[in-house]
């Protein structure tokens, strides 16, 4: 007897595409997240949603599968991603060689690719250096990771299946060798639960070898640690890429009204060990400004940094399923009856966002032929959000303004319709909470109420409440009356207040200079003089 | 030639050139915007007095406790509106209900009265930007258990079109209504029906009596008007600090502007030091930029307070810290942050160096870098008013000593 055919672990983007897909397909499954969905890596990148020229010299594959599946999130998930387009440009630093490996390798990878001239190329992006040598066009676009994750995991709903976030996995549960359940904490209540299933598919990422290491399973993930920075305005209008081997700081992704600037690369011990360093952000820095000149007189308002799971890549790919597939490196799939002996457990390593889809399609793949279940992969051919009708769109414009109601209907697809009847029912609903990312009060209060929001951190990364140039200053306050003292679902206010700031905080350390400085002042002047939630010993 | 020319316009600069003043100076004060009261609560903290004067570098020791204490008399002999005695702690309501501890505090927030109520009465006014009465009540009955406390809900005619609207109106909009003539009548309208009501409480055997009536976005300070309708009541009335921005803030700046204007003080608002001259170890003349044009001043002294890093004063990037006006050194901590946002960073301590006169030192040659300069208020480095709750003690004694010494 079993609860679901199958249990997922982790709620980043593949778990959900997996749970999604397996829906689809008619499969029982239930995902779980010790967090808050897209909490970990699928929400600390850059936000690019690759064309795969990033990877056409060195990742002929990785490359193929980017463009492919580029055409696709485009459609099936145009709420989510913003179609900026790209360019990769060669600075005079720039080796020519290196270009026309470049150019061979998009025309190999079928990624289309056009050469701009330099006027036209400064008329579009004034900021960008005046030393640089060649311009192309490629379909880069902005992705943004909350939003495709939660979209996931609501047509995933619709279809059936089910998530439980903030339960951890504390041991996976083998009977002689073959897998038949999970036991997983409520980390909200304390509650223990059971959950039995016939395969478990591990989707943890960068925790990933810590889950199938509860039954003594080895698992070689190494954790790369990819520190960004998030500007306060959109320096560039398109996704900027240095035409150089991939490395630090080259790429500039803009998102909504703030820029990001990526990444770094450092192997570090553990997932937990995502706090940006001060060194980091000025490498990031003095490469950047071989892009966009005196890029430190602009505003940056936070750091940030996700580790991404790797998998080693020397090792073997024991267990891949279809054979004769030749596996990318880039993501591995690993059938642990072949390597470890236990059946019924899959681990699926390494990968992008930008091909979250395809890997959650080839483990759908082995699970269903695992399960005996011949429905065929559906999640390229149907959109994770219906299209919003007329006169909803048409409500919120007249209700909200027009960037905000675009937003919330972005975010919210038809729940929007909630949130619209209470700004009727009272107006001042419709005042913005958030006046930064304009997030209006009757949003938070809809998404407060929702039975997997239990902390400040939860609204935010529905709402993106918090994460404007304020940085939680006023929006953290102003949402207090909003976290249902009644039913006590949130700790007690103050120290869910104290918690939210800290971790606002932990990207503001290593950014703290210019008016970022003064903006801490500030915050600091209200919470701990205005409102006083530390000890005054006066 | 001025006898002094102070740059920058907030509570120490404002609270020196009264001084200087007043003490026959000819002052001119140069302010590049309207200075940081206006986000303050209006409430002016001291902070552990005998604590800070003993800890080393901190303003109040190098000024000492008598100076502190001046700085304090002086300006509650000034504006009398501000209550509190020297070292004694009071307590005013947070902007969300709860109680906290306050040195001077503006007419009408001590909510001392709050220990002996029986019955809270909060008054909610209708739509009133960052105020939560829910919040509020749950914070009033967890600091007084003693007390009922019931939400006394009001709209007024002259916000009905703002509501309709769904356009905020915060306590500053508030404010400004009650100080009005015809807000002044609604005001009495409001607190009348509130009396009529506490009247047939009061004759219930069943309620106990002594109410206490919260009020937000309500500043009787320096409006005679409003702490008229206040005065005639049956019960008293403590009003709110309030979320950013404070029109207990505001009225305390207006009031420091007006009292500099009263004594001759020259201000200049809106214009900010572009180049300084000095010769030796003296400043003798400022350039600024005013209406598209370049303006000289000259004085025999000059005061720095130009607050500090919130104020515009310092500018941190990250190669380098700067002073701007004079490009004075500043004392900048090795480590910058910790992790605890609300203990101890620290970064809130950069500042400029100085002497017991105020003048800015090289600390390594421990000699006075420029003679007839003087650095107050949030300028000054070693401390930190997020943690020590001293900001309004060090901005008043040091402005008072420049003040008193230039």
């Amino acid at each position: 007897m079993t609860d679901y055919q199958v249990v997922i672990v982790g709620g980043g983007a593949t778990g959900v595409g997996i749970l999604r897909d397996l829906s689809m397909r008619g499969i029982s499954a239930l995902l779980l997240e010790q967090g808050d969905l897209a909490h970990g890596t699928s929400s600390r990148f850059h936000g690019l949603l690759h064309s795969g020229a990033r990877y056409a010299v060195k990742d002929p594959v990785s490359a193929a599968e980017c463009i492919d599946e580029n055409v696709i999130l485009k459609q099936i998930a145009a709420h989510c991603i913003s179609d900026t387009g790209g360019w990769f440009v060669q600075s005079s630093e720039d080796a020519q060689s290196y270009v026309e490996q470049w150019i061979r390798g998009c025309a190999y990878a079928h990624i289309p690719i056009r050469e701009i001239s330099l006027a036209d190329a400064y008329l579009k992006e004034p900021l960008m250096s005046k030393d640089v040598l060649r311009v192309f066009e490629v379909p880069d676009a902005t992705v943004d990771g909350f939003k495709l994750v939660w979209a996931n995991a609501k047509s995933a709903k619709r279809y059936g299946g089910d998530y439980k976030t903030y339960h951890q996995v504390e041991r996976l549960i083998l009977d002689n060798k073959r897998i038949v359940g999970v036991a997983a904490k409520n980390l909200v209540n304390g509650e223990e639960i059971m959950v039995h299933c016939e395969v478990v598919v591990n989707a943890g990422g960068a925790w990933a070898s810590q889950i199938v290491g509860t039954i003594g399973v080895p698992l070689d993930v190494i954790c790369d640690k990819g520190t960004l920075l998030a500007f306060n305005q959109r320096l560039f209008q398109r996704v900027i890429n240095r035409l150089h081997p991939p490395s630090d700081g080259d790429i500039f992704v803009p998102h909504e009204t703030i820029t990001i600037l990526g990444t770094t690369s450092e192997i570090v011990d553990s997932p937990q060990e995502n706090q940006p360093r001060e060194p980091e952000v000025k490498r990031l820095l003095a490469m950047g400004e071989k892009l966009l000149p005196n890029l430190m007189g602009h505003r940056v308002i936070r750091a940030f940094a996700g580790v991404r799971p790797l998998h080693r890549e020397d090792s073997e790919v024991p267990g891949s399923v279809e054979e004769g597939r030749e596996v990318s490196r880039t993501f591995v799939l690993i059938d642990h009856e072949v390597h470890d002996g236990v059946e019924g457990l899959i681990s699926i390593v390494g990968g992008k966002f930008t091909t979250y889809r395809l890997m959650a399609e080839k483990v759908s793949d082995w699970v269903a032929e695992k399960l005996g279940n011949t429905a065929p992969c559906s999640t390229a051919k149907e959109n994770l959000m219906s299209e919003i009708p007329q006169d909803l769109r048409k409500q919120a414009l007249r209700l909200l303004p027009c960037v905000a109601a675009e937003k919330m209907l972005e975010r919210l697809g038809d729940d929007a319709e909630e949130v619209l009847t209470k700004i009727m029912d009272d107006p001042r609903k419709g005042q913005m909470l958030c006046e930064c990312e304009m997030v209006s009060v009757a949003e938070v209060e809809k998404v407060a109420s929702d039975e997997d929001s239990h902390h400040l951190a939860d609204i935010r990364r529905k709402t993106r409440l918090g994460m404007g140039t304020c940085q939680g200053a006023f929006c953290t306050y102003r949402v207090l009356p909003l976290l249902g003292l009644e039913n006590k679902k949130f700790d007690p206010l103050q120290d869910e207040l104290k918690r939210f700031i800290n971790q606002r905080w932990k990207g503001i350390r290593p950014v703290l200079w210019g008016q970022q400085l003064r903006e801490t002042e500030l915050t600091r002047a209200i919470y701990a003089s205005i409102l006083q939630l530390n000890e005054n010993p006066g | 030639m001025w006898d002094g020319i102070i740059v920058g316009g907030g509570l120490a600069g404002l609270l020196a050139g009264i001084r200087a003043a007043e003490r026959g100076k000819r002052i001119l004060m140069i302010s590049e915007g309207v200075g940081s009261l206006t986000y303050s609560s209006g409430v002016i903290d001291f902070g552990n007095v005998a604590q800070l004067v003993r800890q080393d570098k901190h303003p109040y020791a190098l000024l000492g406790e008598s100076i502190v204490r001046n700085g304090a008399d002086y300006f509650q002999a000034h504006f009398p509106d501000y209550h509190g005695k020297w070292r004694e702690v009071q307590t005013v309501l947070t902007p969300l209900g709860s109680p906290r501890k306050a040195g001077f505090i503006p007419n009408g927030l001590n909510a001392q009265v709050l220990h002996d109520a029986h019955l809270i009465v909060l008054m909610a006014p209708e739509g009133m930007k960052d105020f939560f009465p829910k919040v509020t009540k749950a914070n009033l009955e967890r600091a007084y258990p003693q007390c009922v406390v019931k939400v006394h809900p009001f709209r007024l005619d002259a916000f009905e079109s703002w509501h309709t609207l769904g356009k905020p109106v915060n306590g500053m909009d508030y404010t400004k209504y009650w100080r009005s003539a015809s807000g002044t009548g609604a005001l009495k309208g409001v607190v009348n029906s509130l009396n009529q009501e506490l009247d047939e409480a009061r004759s219930d055997p069943a309620d106990p009596g002594k109410s206490v009536v919260v009020f937000p976005g309500l500043a009787s300070a320096f409006s005679n008007s409003i702490k008229e309708v206040l005065s005639d009541l049956p019960f008293p009335v403590v009003e709110m600090t309030a979320f950013p921005p404070s029109a207990s803030g505001h009225k305390l700046y207006d009031a420091l502007k007006e009292t500099f204007g009263a004594l001759g003080g020259e201000l200049m608002v809106g214009t900010g030091v572009k180049q300084v001259e000095i010769q030796g170890k003296r400043c003798h003349k400022i350039i600024v930029k005013s209406k598209g044009k370049d303006s000289e001043f000259s004085a025999r002294s000059f005061v720095l307070a130009t607050g500090g890093v919130f104020g515009g004063g310092i500018e941190v990037t990250p190669e380098a810290s700067k002073e701007m006006v004079f490009g004075l050194p500043l004392y900048v901590p090795d480590e910058w942050t910790n992790s605890e946002f609300l203990g101890d960073q620290p970064y809130a301590r950069i500042g400029i160096e100085v002497d017991r006169e105020l003048r800015p030192i090289d600390s390594k040659l421990n000699e006075v870098i420029l003679e007839n300069v003087q650095v107050i208020g949030r300028m000054i480095a070693h401390w930190d008013p997020w943690v020590e709750h001293c900001g309004g003690g060090v901005s008043l004694a040091s402005g008072w000593f420049a003040g008193e010494t230039m």
